[in-house]
């Protein structure tokens, strides 16, 4: 309990610096919202006019505050640069709360698909004893982990999408109309943010294996009259899966990062062109909100990384 | 009867066991002696069907009872073995940390040998498994059932061990140096165990160990290897009082045993002043302290400890691990910063020697380097005393030779050395900036007896060109006899008892004393 207090404090604390962090990365590029709204042809007034009505002549820490005052109340602010009509601003809460969801569930499922698919492959890898197998799998990982992912993302679409017609490119459903349908289309985009991280992993784990297989607690197995099986899955899986696991917590925020890209790549609606836009307009507000929401999912996995491990070692929760 | 005949094991074409013959009479305990490195692992290891398979037998082999489990030519037959493995014979390891798998509870590891031999329900298979840590002296089993191995004491762990591979009453029981890793009251529980399932079980047993006192306590048999080979093979008394071989002899006389008087002249200046002076000494720790939000709690680990050392003596500091010797020896040298009391020390720059030389030195460094580095140190906060790089290469060829060893060992790295070598180079290393006091934390516990004897001679006689004073911490009392002019004997943070090493040796006022006196 002391201990989920504890993550809890240091997970605001962690939100609070981000945000402190990417609102003084805001003061410090050139370049404003202001002239990213009017053009460099504005006159001075109307720019110091509209400086005025976005609340940017205000001090800095001031206008940092007042936007943290906001938040902590449930108001997310407006966007600088979208508006609903000529009239109403546009609330960040409605610009981003239908892209958000794609983002997350494509870094999800690949996710899933990672754990699901490098585990059997690291345990099979470990386990052959042919030196073509063994070769085989250093080669097919090797090459897996230096094609980039939007690469990937080119082939998937191609070799899937054209040649084998599996999925439409471009024909994205929303997960509001059929849920199940939004999730085969997020397959293949998963699937090439997943393919990099799986041969890592899998490699990551078949190493780890066998530096298992060394321990002395192996060869005590096998005096009980172990079979090599029972040794590998009985014994020395459960360790080898500790490192694995901690590696799969720090390759979290590269899949999030990842699927910001991946979305370029297969159109989704997801949050990844929005920072991008975001960020160039200097539409501050989004942006903000955007990071401390990454950051949020990105703590959390490592928060739920972090209770797996206990699972998984008794010594950890024991101390 | 279990047989080895003409037994020889290759790693890489290399032999290291050279035609073995050795016979395991029903019921009888026989020691395998020797130094690390003779081969004896590997022969328990090929016999127990466990030996890596880089290992080749390139002859001879291995009959259990009429069966013959392994010969030269033959590929191990593996399901052959795992009939026997754990059923018919089974073995014990040195280190029951790393020997039990860290992450399943000890209960369903000790089960997994009669769900792997017997067909007995989980109920039963759990009440076999409960009795068996009942008779290996686990009390309160069911909650060692649910254990970690963590969880559990060194000594605890070993029984574990011991229920793990006696609880289908095998007929051969290797131990591996089995109470090597464990302290010494532990370890004569441990041995005393083994005998008594020896007794009531009448299993045949093969007793590892390169401590020939210990096989002397529990083996009527004794085979004495030496680089692969047995070189004498008798009953236990036999070899104690008419050794036959050079080798064996040497082996004998290099255990330090009470009765062999200490040859070396007394040095100790003690008319002088004291080299250190401790007075009213206490130690702590702070408990929790890791964390942002935990309350620290103080801990006493050592309570006031009052000692001086004379220049030219030793001063010997005894108990169980876990006592705090060595926080008070870290305290004495200021590594402990959370102290009360006082402690005065009358020369420079005292320095320590370490347990383990295999981890305490740094491998990607030649010994040259190293032997320097405590110079290079010196010099950065004492202009005064910084010397040239000539000089101190000088003063590093002339330190190695003082403790016994070639120039040619300059530019060699930590990992080319044997173990005695690298104590050499620790001990040299702490020397070679002359310090008047040496704190030496268990300097040979993880030497071999031959080599741990050279490395105690090694100490002494610097110790007289040098008027060294030493703090010799060990949880050994023979060693510490063999050393100490002085004892102290701690337990539980308090030094109880302390005295002339006659005094503790001969009469002794504290049980605890006796009872250390006894196990060793």
């Amino acid at each position: 309990m002391r201990y989920v207090v504890k993550k809890l404090i240091t997970l605001i604390m962690t939100l609070f610096l981000v945000s402190a962090a990417a609102f003084l990365a805001f003061q410090v590029i050139p370049g404003d919202v202001v002239t990213s709204i009017l053009g460099t042809e504005a006159t001075p007034e109307r720019e110091e006019q509209l400086r005025e009505e976005l609340g940017l002549n205000d001090p800095p820490v001031t206008r940092y505050l007042n936007w943290m005052g906001g938040v902590l109340r449930g108001d997310l602010g407006v966007s600088y640069r979208y508006s609903k009509n000529m009239n109403e601003m546009m609330p960040v809460t409605e610009l981003i709360g239908d892209k958000m969801p794609v983002t997350l569930w494509l870094a999800a499922l690949s996710l899933v698909l990672i754990v699901a698919l490098s585990i059997p492959l690291g345990v099979i890898w470990a386990r052959s004893k042919s030196h073509f197998l063994d070769a085989a799998f250093g080669v097919a990982t090797q090459t897996a982990m230096a094609i980039p992912s939007f690469f990937l993302g080119i082939l998937v679409t191609y070799l899937f999408g054209i040649v084998f017609r599996m999925f439409a490119p471009g024909g994205y459903v929303s997960y509001k109309e059929d849920f199940g349908a939004f999730l085969g289309y997020l397959l293949f985009p998963a699937l090439s943010l997943a393919i990099p991280k799986i041969a890592m992993t899998a490699r990551f784990l078949r190493n780890s294996m066998l530096t298992e297989l060394g321990a002395d607690y192996v060869r005590t197995a096998y005096g009980k009259g172990c079979t090599r099986r029972r040794v590998m899955y009985g014994h020395v899986l459960r360790n080898a899966l500790m490192p694995v696991v901690t590696f799969l917590g720090m390759i979290i925020a590269e899949i999030v990062a990842g699927s910001i890209v991946i979305e370029q790549v297969f159109a989704l609606p997801g949050i990844g062109r929005l920072l991008i836009s975001s960020i160039s307009n200097r539409d501050l507000p989004v942006v903000e909100i955007l990071i401390l929401y990454i950051t949020f999912v990105v703590i959390f996995v490592y928060f739920l990384v972090d209770i797996l491990y206990r699972v998984i070692d008794p010594r950890i929760s024991g101390k | 009867m279990i047989r080895l005949e003409d037994l020889s094991v290759a790693f890489d074409g290399a032999e290291v066991v050279k035609n073995i013959n050795l016979e395991l009479r029903d019921g009888e305990i026989l020691g395998l002696v020797g130094e690390s490195g003779s081969g004896k692992s590997v022969t328990a290891l090929t016999l127990m069907g466990l030996v890596s398979d880089a290992a080749q037998v390139t002859s001879g082999r291995i009959l259990f009872d009429d069966v013959t489990l392994l010969e030269a030519g033959r590929p191990r037959d593996r399901s052959l073995y795992r009939g026997y493995q754990g059923n018919k014979m089974s073995m014990i390891f040195q280190e029951p940390m790393t020997s039990l798998n860290p992450t399943q509870r000890v209960g369903k590891q000790v089960d997994e040998v009669l769900r792997l031999h017997t067909g007995l329900s989980p109920e039963e298979r759990r009440k076999r498994v409960l009795e068996m840590f009942r008779a290996v002296g686990l009390r309160e089993e069911e909650k060692v059932y649910a254990s970690y191995p963590h969880q559990l004491s060194g000594g605890m762990r070993q029984r574990v061990m011991i229920a793990m591979a006696v609880i289908l009453h095998p007929r051969l029981l290797v131990a591996d140096e089995p109470t090597t890793a464990l302290d010494v009251t532990i370890q004569s529980q441990i041995i005393g165990l083994l005998r008594e399932i020896n007794e009531k079980q009448k299993n045949t047993m093969l007793f590892i160990t390169h401590d020939l006192n210990l096989a002397r306590r529990i083996c009527r048999r004794i085979a004495v290897m030496k680089d692969g080979r047995v070189v004498e093979q008798g009953d236990t008394e036999q070899i104690f009082g008419h050794p036959a071989r050079e080798y064996t002899r040497k082996l004998i006389e290099a255990v330090p045993s009470r009765i062999k008087t200490n040859k070396a002249a007394r040095m100790a200046d003690t008319a002088g002043e004291p080299a250190v002076q401790v007075r009213d000494l206490s130690v702590f720790y702070q408990d929790g302290g890791n964390s942002l939000f935990s309350r620290n709690r103080r801990r006493c680990v050592v309570e006031g400890a009052e000692f001086d050392i004379y220049p030219g003596e030793s001063v010997g500091l005894v108990g169980e691990s876990g006592c705090g010797k060595t926080s008070l020896a870290r305290a004495v040298l200021g590594m402990n910063r959370d102290i009360t009391g006082q402690v005065v020390h009358r020369t420079m720059g005292p320095q320590m020697i370490f347990q383990d030389p295999y981890s305490s030195l740094n491998p990607a460094k030649t010994v040259g380097w190293l032997l320097q580095e405590p110079l290079r140190a010196r010099g950065l906060l004492d202009r005064e005393k910084a010397m040239t790089g000539e000089e101190m290469e000088e003063a590093a060829y002339e330190m190695l030779r003082r403790v016994g060893m070639d120039d040619l060992y300059f530019h060699r790295r930590p990992s080319q050395l044997s173990g005695g070598q690298r104590q050499r180079v620790s001990i040299a290393q702490a020397l070679i900036t002359h310090p008047g006091f040496i704190v030496a934390d268990e300097p040979v516990s993880a030497l071999d007896v031959t080599i741990q004897a050279q490395i105690m001679e090694l100490m002494q006689e610097l110790q007289q060109e040098m008027k060294l004073a030493y703090l010799f911490i060990s949880h050994d009392i023979n060693v510490v006899y063999r050393m100490c002019d002085r004892i102290m004997v701690m337990r539980k943070g308090r030094i109880i008892e302390s005295g002339d090493r006659s005094e503790i040796f001969e009469d002794p006022k504290e049980e605890y004393t006796r009872q250390l006196l006894r196990d060793s």
